[in-house]
């Protein structure tokens, strides 16, 4: 356990050692690029509003990301049932990874107006397509040896999708699983930068936009240290839970 | 102010500027000084006077080869002009007093608009008439903005949601209950090309009034070129005058440049900029004074409204009276 925490816990302290030292010496204004140490008494002071936005973004992280794993996983089980549906529709899904966020959120508040269901609509289509193209390729590539046993067995298409590509595409799924909780931080806070939640309760979007555009380097910092650290915590758990499902997969083998 | 991206760039954008310090210093080009004035948004009638001094060749026969860079959402604005990649900047008085708080080293030398045109535009069908009577609706305003501070502490805003500023006035067209931050020669007249019927309701009328499209430079500069500073003035001065007298040739240039900016809406800005450059009273040879009162008025209610922390500056060294011409007569 010791050794596992360890050299990240060094890189981190050499990484703080060397940035409060290059501040030290080059002495940019604080306004440009602030010491460590002015970034951790910001975010001291300003514990309590930063721990809140974090909450309010972690909750809407979570809502995009398990609206992401399970619309994600059902688009996956009917691509994999249908070849033209797949090839209708793939290329369109290809369009959620590549369309500009920024320029659909605008539209998205003015459709779906602002509040948590906007922030959770954005942040779920940010990490959806990992899901649909690691879930599909799952289930997709399936030794045909073990199809054609299944065929040889009479299987049912719904078993050879229950017994056999199901459970072929955990491995997958638990890696797209990890892709999509990080984007889904992303996309809350994306979300966050257009729509809030409504008076008095506020996420790290708005934390941001503020700090940035009244020129409060330091505290701007702590936001962004506060989203990073959001994102290792909902990776972290993520992880955790796809490696007990992974090592229960793999007993069931 | 329309369509805003609002990007989260500024942080890194200001970090790049690191080790750029001195490549915007005024250059002699050909006998005349080089100058970069960047703009704080996209060309609009705030910034007319600025483009009509260079499109009537006024910079020129002070002996300055200019070129204006048009902004945009969170363009580093302040940090640009301190790290010296452009000479001057335009930027609203409270920005300025807020940058002066964080450190950056800029002054205001002139202040073409009087009277802030930051307005609150609600629905004429909503019956609300000022903003002390602003309730019950959703209303759309960047938290970055201290103007947003100031209503807040203000306003009761009894039932009133406040949501981010989505960067057009998309939501409002279809939104009877919803009102939204503009300028009065922008957002009230995109709204009303598309049907609506807006009222404007003013900051200024009750009392946040900071001057807007302030031309700033580094103190440095103010020190060192004190000339080149007092040119660039006298020749941007001239173009306010021109924009408020003739802006056909102006308004070409800024539609060229904005193309969101059609020649109605333009012409309809010009008309509600005017008096704002202008108020009742003042005549064209005073435009882009500044008054000390007003710098500290502004500055105790950034600090009231907890935008700006007390003790960080005084109001003083945020602008300068030193590059304005000395009217005649006094």
């Amino acid at each position: 356990m010791k050794r596992r925490w360890l050299p990240p816990l060094l890189v981190l302290a050499g990484g703080l050692l060397l940035w409060e030292g290059l501040v030290a010496s080059f002495q940019p204004p604080a306004y440009l690029l602030p010491a460590p140490h002015q970034v951790a008494l910001a975010a001291f002071r300003h514990a309590p509003a930063l721990l809140g936005a974090t909450a309010w973004t972690a909750l809407a992280a979570a809502g995009g990301f398990l609206l992401s794993m399970s619309l994600g996983l059902l688009i996956a089980l009917l691509f994999s049932q249908s070849e033209t549906l797949r090839r209708g529709c793939y290329p369109y899904a290809i369009f959620l990874q590549t369309v500009p966020i920024v320029a659909v959120a605008p539209l998205i508040i003015i459709w779906f107006g602002t509040g948590m269901g906007s922030v959770v609509l954005v942040s779920f289509i940010i990490s959806l397509f990992p899901v649909i193209t690691n879930g599909t390729a799952g289930l997709l590539r399936v030794d045909p040896a073990l199809l054609d046993l299944f065929r040889l067995y009479r299987a049912s298409r719904l078993q050879v999708l229950l017994r056999l590509r199901l459970p072929h595409a955990v491995p997958y799924l638990v890696a797209a699983a990890r892709i999509s909780s990080g984007l889904s931080v992303i996309g809350a806070i994306v979300g966050e930068f257009f729509a809030g939640y409504g008076s008095g309760r506020q996420g790290l979007g708005y934390l941001i936009t503020l700090t940035s555009g009244q020129l409060k380097t330091e505290y701007l910092f702590a936001c962004v240290l506060a989203s990073a650290g959001l994102g290792l915590v909902i990776f972290w758990s993520v992880g955790r839970v796809g490696d007990t499902v992974l090592r229960k997969w793999q007993e069931e083998r | 102010m329309t369509h805003t991206l609002r990007r989260w760039t500024g942080a890194l954008a200001a970090c790049a500027l690191i080790g750029l310090a001195g490549c915007g210093q005024p250059q002699p080009a050909g006998g005349r000084d080089h100058v970069r004035i960047a703009l704080n948004w996209f060309p609009e009638p705030e910034h007319g006077g600025f483009y009509a001094a260079l499109v009537h060749g006024y910079y020129q026969e002070a002996g300055l080869d200019v070129e204006i860079l048009p902004g945009g959402p969170d363009v580093p604005l302040l940090q640009q002009v301190a790290a010296g990649q452009v000479t001057f900047g335009v930027e609203n008085a409270d920005l300025i007093l807020i940058g002066r708080a964080a450190g950056v080293p800029v002054q205001s030398v002139l202040a073409p608009i009087q009277v802030s045109p930051r307005c609150i535009m609600v629905h004429e069908e909503s019956g609300i008439t000022r903003l002390e009577d602003l309730r019950d609706l959703t209303l759309a305003m960047s938290p970055q903005n201290p103007f947003y501070h100031y209503l807040l502490r203000r306003v009761p805003l009894t039932g009133v949601t406040v949501v981010p500023y989505p960067g057009s006035v998309a939501r409002f067209l279809v939104d009877k209950n919803y009102g939204q931050q503009g300028y009065v020669f922008s957002e009230p007249l995109l709204a009303r090309r598309e049907g609506a019927r807006p009222r404007s309701l003013l900051l200024s009328e009750i009392g946040f009034n900071p001057y807007t499209s302030t031309l700033f430079c580094t103190d440095e500069l103010a020190r060192t070129r004190p000339d080149l500073v007092r040119r660039v003035v006298a020749a941007s001065i001239r173009g306010w005058q021109q924009y408020l007298r003739d802006p056909a040739a102006t308004q070409r240039r800024l539609q060229e440049l904005n193309p969101e900016m059609t020649p109605d809406v333009l012409a309809g800005g010009l008309e509600a900029l005017r008096p704002l450059v202008l108020p009742a009273g003042s005549r064209p040879e005073s435009i882009g004074r500044m008054s000390a009162a007003r710098w500290d008025e502004l500055l105790a209610q950034l600090e009231e409204c907890g935008v700006v922390p007390g003790g960080k500056t005084t109001a003083a060294a945020a602008y300068s009276l030193d590059f304005l011409p000395v009217p005649a007569g006094e």
